[in-house]
C-alpha cells in the first residue's frame, strides 16, 4: 500500500506540472448538463440541443430579454393578413460553407419541420401551410389558420435556418455535420464529452469576441461547480439549489439567476375515479402545503405558482391570486360533499427519476397520509414513464412544462387542450378549448388579456393539476467573463461574451 | 494451434446469435414505446405510426429478429441510433476508445501494485506486511466502486483540488476513474499472486533448487515467479475483459463517455438499435479477450500447448 | 462482478465424522472469519428486529430538522427530509439482506439444477444448457441486470430477479464442474449399480457431495448480489422511495456530498462492511471446508 501512495503521488506531481501551462484567453469553456442529441435544429426538443443549435444557427427573428422581438435573418416583416406574414430577408448572409442564404433555404428550413423529421416540434409548426418565395430575399409565410402565437414561435430553435443544399446532401448524417449562418461554426463533437465550435469570421452581425467555444457535458451538479471553482470552466449551468451559496461566497464567481416560464405540477387523471370529481381534486389540492413543499425541496429557488401561466409570461395573473394555503378542514369537507372517504383512497404517484420530483412526491405522500390517503410512489425511467402516461390509466403524476416561446397560449394549450398530445390529465373541456381558440385568434391587447385572465381563473377552479414549482435559470460565471446574461428561456447566448484582461 | 483458434471463433457464432436473441427478447418485452421516445412527447399519432412502420416495429417478433440478423450478417449493418441518427457502429467506435483507455489504465495500475504486493506477501507469509496487505486487499474487494469513486472525488477533487472530478479528455482527468475502477482488480491480482506464489514455493522443484544451493533471489525471481505467474496472467486477462465491459458505474460517476454510459443511456431512452448493437459489441469484445487469454495461457504453459496440438 | 479468484477444488470424497462441527471448529480458528460472522449476525439481528431497535421511523419526515450532522438525537444525522439516517440504515439492512439472499437463492436453485442436470447427463442436454449459459456469461452481469430491470420495471422483487438471473451461469458452471468430478467416483457407481434412480442419485449423493464449493460461492455470491443491487439502485433502477436502501441512500446523498458528507459516508460504510464481512466469511469457509488448502 505504501508503494501505491508513492507511485500515485509521483504521478500526480508530474501531471500537475505538465498541465500548468497557460495561454492567453481566447477560448470560452462552458459546462452544460447534457450532451446535445443532434445538431439538426428540428431533430430534438431539449435544452442542451437548443443551446448548441443557437450558436450555429440564426432564426428569422430574435427575442429580446424583455420578451419583445427584433430582426434576425429577416430585416423587417409585415403582416399582410392575420395568417400571411411577409418577411424581408437580410442580404449577403453567408452560411459557414460560403454559400449565400436565400429564400429557398428559408422555405426549405421551415417546411422541413412539417415532415416526419420534425416530429419533435410539430406543436409549433403544425399551423404552417407553406412558404412562398417572392424573390431571393422575400418570402411569405402562409398559415393554415389564424394563430398569433405562431409568429413568436419562430424564435424557438425550430425556426433555425439551415442550408438546403447541405441538408439534402447529408441525409441522415446531417445531425453530426451542421452548417448554419450563426456566429460559430462546427468544429468537432466528442459525443458525451464536449463539442467545440469556432468563431465564424464571415458572420453577418457582430462577430464573436473569442475564437473557440468548448461546451462540456457534466451531468453531476457538484462536478459542474467544482470545475467552475477550479477555473476549468468559465460558465456553468444549470446550478442546483445546494450549489448556490458556494458560488455566491466565492469572490471569483458571480451567480446569475432569473425566474423562467417553467412549471412543475402534479396532474390528476381527470377521467378516473375519484379524480373525475372536481371536489376530490380540490380537496387534495387543499391538503397539500405546496408552498412549504416547494421551500423544502428547492430551498429558496423559484416559487410556488398560483396560475398555470407563469408569472414572467404576458397576461399572467399569478401575482394577483392569493397564496395557496393548506386547509385540512376544507379538504375534509370537500371529501364529505363528494361522498368519498379519504382513508379508502389508494393512489400511485408517478414520476420520472428526477431527484427534485421524487423529493416532492415523497413529501406529498407524507401529507396525504395525514388524512389516511394511502399512496405509493412509482419512479420510472423516462421512456416507461411517458408510455405509461399515454395509456391514461395512471392516477396522479409529476411533470414539468417549460415555455420556449413567449406566448401564454403555449403554457395552457399543450397541457389542457383536449386534443393535445401532451395532455396527460385527460382534461377535456369544450369551454376551455373555445377560450384557447379565441386567444390564438386575437392580436395582443386588452381583449386578448381578458381571455387569458378568465382562462386562468377557470383552470384554477377546475383544478386538473396542483402547481408545485416555478423554476429559475441559474448560472455560475467566473468574474473575468463579461457580457454574459442568463436567458429567460434557458437558451443562453455567447454572442456578446468577452474576457476582462 | 490454428485449428484451435478457428474452432473457438466458430463457436462464437452461436453464442452471439444467442446474445442477439436474448437482447431482442428482453427489449421486445420492455415497456415503453421507442417511437414515443424517439419522436418526443409532442409527436402526433400519425408520426408515431409512420415511425413504427418504417422501423418495422409492428412486425411479428421473429420477423423483426430475422431482419436484424439478416442485415447484420449479410450487409454488416446493425442500424442507426434512434436518437442521434448516426450508425450504431460509429457511435460505439467513438465511445470504445474511452472505455479501452480506462480499462487499460486500471489494469496497468492493478498489475503494478498487485503483483509486487502479492509476491512480498507470499515470501513473508504471516509478517505484518502480509497481514496488512491481505486486509487491504479484502477491503478493496469489498469497496463498492460508486462509493470509492465518490470518496476519491471528495478527497482529491473537492478537498485537495488536485484532480478534475469529471471528463476524460486529459491525462489528469483519467487518474481518478482509473484508480476507482482498479481497486477491485488490485485486490484480486494481489490475492491471486500471493496464493499462487505460496503454492509454488512449496513445490518440489523449488526445494530442489534451494537444495542445489541457488541464491534465494534466483529461486524466487526465476524459478518460482515464472510458474506462479501463469494463473495471474489468466486472471489479468479475465479481469481486463470484465473491466472493458463492466465499467458502467465508474463511467457514470466520472462522466466518462464510454461504452458503459452509452449503453445505460440507450437503455433509458429506448434506443433499441443502440442497445442491441452495444450488447453484441460487448459480447464480442469479451469473447475475444477470453480467447486471447486462453491462447496466452497456452503459450506460457507448455503443458497446455502440448494438449492443443 | 465476481469475487472468486482462487480455484475451488471439490475435495470432499471421504465421509467426514461430524462434518458441521469440524468445519465450525476450523472456522473458529480464523479471527477474520469470526469477525465476518459477527457482523453478519448483527446485520441479521438489525433486519429482524428493525422495528424494535431503530430509534425513529425510517420514512418519517421532519422538515424542521433537515441535513443535521450526527448528534445525540440523531446518531448518524438526518437526510434531506429530516429522516433519521441510522434508522434508515437499520431498515436498509433488511432490504439488502433480503435482496442478497433471495437473489442468490434464485440463482442457486436455477443454476444449481441446470448445472447438476447438465453435469450428470452430459451429451446434448449438457451441451444445450452450457451454450445457453455461455450466452448469458458473455453479457456482463451489471449490464444484464440493468436490461432486465428496465424490462420488468423497478421494484424490490424485480431487482432480486434481475440480480438472481444474472448470476445463474456462475452457479451452473460450478455445480456442473463438481458434479462431473464426482460422477465418476466409485460410490456413485455403486449407487447406480444398486438400482438408485437418477433423481435419487442427484439429490442424495451428488448435491450433498458438491456442497463445499457451492457454500463458498454462495457466501461470496450474497456479497456480489448486494453490491450489484446497490449499484442498480445507485443509478436509479432499484427500490422505490421512500423505502430505505443503501445504494439509493448513497446516490441520493451524492449531490450533497460537499456540505453533508455524512449522508453518503454511512450508507457506503454499511455496504462495505457487509460485503467485507461476507468475503471474510467466504474465505474462512473455503479454508475450513477444504483442509488441503489450509495454510
Amino acid at each position: 500500500m505504501k508503494k501505491f501512495y508513492s507511485v500515485f503521488i509521483a504521478l500526480v506531481f508530474v501531471l500537475s506540472v505538465a498541465g500548468a501551462s497557460l495561454a492567453a484567453k481566447d477560448t470560452l469553456i462552458v459546462a452544460d448538463q447534457y450532451d446535445p442529441t443532434t445538431l439538426d435544429p428540428i431533430g430534438h426538443n431539449d435544452y442542451p440541443t437548443s443551446r448548441a443549435c443557437s450558436h450555429i444557427y440564426d432564426t428569422l427573428i430574435f427575442l429580446n430579454p424583455d420578451g419583445t422581438l427584433r430582426p434576425g435573418l429577416a430585416e423587417k416583416w409585415e403582416f399582410i393578413t392575420d395568417k400571411d406574414y411577409k418577411m424581408y430577408l437580410r442580404k449577403g448572409v453567408k452560411f459557414h460553407n460560403g454559400d449565400e442564404m436565400t429564400a429557398a433555404d428559408v422555405k426549405f428550413s421551415l417546411e422541413r419541420a412539417n415532415t416526419p423529421a420534425g416530429s419533435h416540434i410539430h406543436t409549433y409548426s403544425q399551423d404552417l401551410d407553406n412558404v412562398e418565395i417572392i424573390d431571393d430575399y422575400t418570402v411569405i409565410i402562409h398559415l393554415k389558420k389564424v394563430n398569433y402565437p405562431f409568429f413568436s414561435s419562430l424564435v424557438h430553435s425550430w425556426g433555425n435556418i439551415v442550408c438546403k443544399k447541405v441538408v439534402e446532401a447529408a441525409g441522415d448524417d446531417y445531425g453530426m455535420n451542421p452548417v448554419g449562418t450563426g456566429p460559430f461554426k462546427f468544429k468537432e463533437w466528442a459525443k458525451g464529452d464536449h463539442y467545440t465550435f469556432e468563431r465564424f469570421d464571415d458572420y453577418w452581425g457582430n462577430k464573436a469576441k473569442f475564437k473557440t467555444l468548448i461546451v462540456r457535458s457534466i451531468p453531476e451538479p457538484t462536478n459542474r461547480t467544482i470545475e467552475l471553482e477550479t477555473g476549468a470552466v468559465d460558465i456553468a449551468y444549470p446550478v442546483t439549489t445546494i450549489e448556490i451559496a458556494r458560488i455566491q461566497e466565492n469572490s471569483e464567481l458571480e451567480l446569475q439567476r432569473k425566474v423562467i416560464p417553467s412549471t412543475t405540477y402534479m396532474g390528476f387523471n381527470v377521467n378516473k375515479a375519484p379524480f373525475s370529481d372536481v371536489r376530490v381534486r380540490q380537496a387534495i389540492s387543499a391538503l397539500l402545503d405546496t408552498v412549504n413543499i416547494q421551500r423544502a425541496v428547492f430551498r429558496g429557488v423559484g416559487q410556488t405558482p398560483r396560475s398555470l401561466i407563469p408569472e414572467v409570461t404576458k397576461y399572467s395573473i399569478n401575482n394577483e391570486l392569493p397564496v395557496h394555503v393548506r386547509d385540512v378542514e376544507a379538504a375534509k369537507k370537500l371529501f364529505a360533499e363528494a361522498g368519498v372517504d379519504p382513508s379508502k383512497i389508494k393512489i400511485i404517484i408517478r414520476s420520472n427519476e428526477r431527484k427534485e420530483r421524487i423529493d416532492m412526491a415523497t413529501i406529498i405522500q407524507a401529507q396525504l397520509a395525514e388524512v389516511g390517503i394511502h399512496s405509493e410512489i412509482m419512479q420510472q425511467e423516462w421512456g416507461a414513464y411517458l408510455s405509461d402516461l399515454q395509456k391514461k390509466t395512471h392516477d396522479v403524476f409529476l411533470l414539468g412544462w417549460g415555455l420556449s416561446v413567449p406566448d401564454p397560449d403555449y403554457a395552457v394549450s399543450g397541457l389542457l387542450e383536449s386534443n393535445a398530445g401532451t395532455n396527460y390529465t385527460g382534461f377535456n373541456d369544450p369551454k376551455l378549448d373555445e377560450m384557447l381558440a379565441k386567444g390564438r385568434s386575437l392580436p395582443d391587447g386588452e381583449e386578448r388579456a381578458k381571455v387569458y385572465r378568465d382562462m386562468q381563473l377557470y383552470i384554477n377552479e377546475q383544478c386538473p393539476m396542483v402547481y408545485l414549482h416555478n423554476d429559475e435559470a441559474i448560472a455560475g460565471v467566473r468574474k473575468i467573463v463579461k457580457g454574459f446574461e442568463v436567458d429567460p428561456f434557458e437558451v443562453h447566448s455567447f454572442r456578446n461574451v468577452y474576457f476582462e484582461e | 494451434m490454428l485449428k484451435y483458434i478457428l474452432r473457438r471463433i466458430l463457436m462464437l457464432i452461436p453464442v452471439l446469435l444467442g446474445v442477439a436473441f436474448c437482447v431482442f427478447t428482453l427489449l421486445y418485452f420492455t415497456p415503453g414505446d421507442p417511437a414515443r421516445m424517439v419522436l418526443g412527447d409532442l409527436a402526433t399519432d400519425e408520426a408515431i405510426k409512420e415511425f413504427r412502420d418504417k422501423e418495422g416495429l409492428n412486425d411479428p417478433f421473429l420477423v423483426q429478429f430475422g431482419n436484424y440478423v439478416y442485415k447484420a450478417v449479410f450487409k454488416g449493418d446493425i442500424g442507426r441510433s434512434y436518437s442521434s441518427k448516426r450508425p450504431v457502429m460509429q457511435e460505439i467506435l467513438t465511445a470504445f476508445p474511452y472505455t479501452l483507455k480506462l480499462s487499460a489504465f486500471a489494469m496497468i495500475i492493478a498489475i503494478i501494485i498487485g503483483i509486487p504486493c502479492g509476491i512480498i506477501s507470499a515470501i513473508k507469509q504471516y509478517s505484518w506486511f502480509d497481514t496488512i496487505t491481505m486486509i487491504f486487499a479484502m477491503i478493496g474487494l469489498s469497496m463498492p466502486v460508486f462509493w470509492l469513486g465518490l470518496l476519491l472525488i471528495l478527497f482529491f477533487a473537492v478537498r485537495l483540488r488536485w484532480l478534475p472530478s469529471s471528463g476524460f479528455s486529459t491525462f489528469k482527468a483519467m487518474i481518478l476513474p482509473s484508480v476507482a475502477l482498479a481497486a477491485q482488480s488490485i485486490s484480486m491480482v494481489t490475492r491471486m499472486t500471493r496464493s499462487s506464489m505460496l503454492e509454488v514455493i512449496r513445490a518440489d522443484y523449488i526445494r530442489t533448487a534451494r537444495a542445489k544451493g541457488q541464491k534465494e533471489s534466483i529461486v524466487i525471481g526465476v524459478h518460482a515467479l515464472r510458474n506462479a505467474l501463469i494463473p495471474v496472467v489468466t486472471l489479468c486477462g479475465l479481469q481486463f475483459g470484465q473491466l472493458l465491459s463492466g465499467a458502467i458505474l465508474t463511467e457514470s460517476i466520472f462522466a466518462v463517455p464510454g461504452v458503459g454510459r452509452l449503453m445505460v443511456n440507450a437503455i433509458m431512452s429506448r434506443d433499441y438499435p443502440m442497445v442491441q448493437g452495444g450488447v453484441l459489441f460487448i459480447a464480442i469484445t469479451f469473447s475475444i479477450v477470453n480467447l486471447l487469454v486462453d491462447l496466452l495461457y497456452a503459450y506460457i504453459d507448455p503443458r497446455i500447448k502440448a494438449e492443443l496440438k | 462482478m465476481t469475487t472468486t479468484d482462487e480455484k475451488i477444488i471439490p475435495e470432499l470424497v471421504r465421509k467426514r465424522r461430524s462434518p458441521l462441527f469440524e468445519v465450525f471448529l476450523r472456522l473458529s480458528k480464523s479471527p477474520l472469519a469470526m469477525f465476518g460472522l459477527a457482523i453478519i449476525f448483527i446485520l441479521v439481528f438489525c433486519a429482524v428486529f428493525a422495528e424494535a431497535i431503530s430509534p425513529y421511523s425510517p420514512i418519517k419526515q421532519d422538515l424542521m430538522h433537515m441535513f443535521e450532522t450526527p448528534s445525540s438525537a440523531h446518531w448518524l444525522g438526518t437526510d434531506e427530509f429530516g429522516r433519521d439516517i441510522l434508522s434508515r440504515l437499520i431498515y436498509g439492512a433488511r432490504v439488502s439482506l433480503q435482496v442478497g439472499f433471495i437473489a442468490v437463492g434464485i440463482a442457486l436453485i436455477t443454476g444449481g439444477m441446470l448445472g447438476a442436470v447438465s453435469g450428470y447427463y452430459s451429451g446434448w442436454l449438457d451441451n444445450c444448457i452450457m451454450r445457453v449459459m455461455d450466452v448469458l456469461l458473455s453479457i456482463p452481469q451489471t449490464l444484464l441486470a440493468i436490461a432486465i430491470v428496465a424490462a420488468l420495471g423497478p421494484s424490490l422483487m424485480n431487482l432480486m430477479i434481475a440480480v438472481g438471473i444474472s448470476a445463474v451461469p456462475t452457479y451452473a458452471r460450478i455445480v456442473r464442474g463438481s458434479v462431473l468430478s464426482i460422477r465418476s467416483m466409485e460410490f456413485i457407481e455403486a449407487a447406480r449399480a444398486a438400482g438408485s434412480s437418477d433423481l435419487r442419485i442427484i439429490l442424495k449423493h451428488i448435491i450433498p457431495n458438491s456442497m463445499a464449493p457451492i457454500i463458498v460461492q454462495s457466501t461470496l455470491g450474497v456479497a456480489s448480489a448486494i453490491l450489484n443491487a446497490a449499484g442498480l439502485s445507485f443509478i436509479g433502477l432499484g427500490i422505490q422511495p421512500p423505502n430505505p436502501e443503501w445504494g439509493a441512500m448513497l446516490s441520493g446523498g451524492r449531490q450533497y456530498i460537499r456540505d453533508f458528507p455524512h449522508m453518503t459516508l454511512y450508507p457506503g460504510l454499511a455496504i462495505m462492511l457487509t460485503i467485507l464481512a461476507l468475503n471474510f466469511l467466504g474465505d474462512g469457509l473455503r479454508d475450513a471446508l477444504d483442509p488441503k488448502l489450509k495454510r
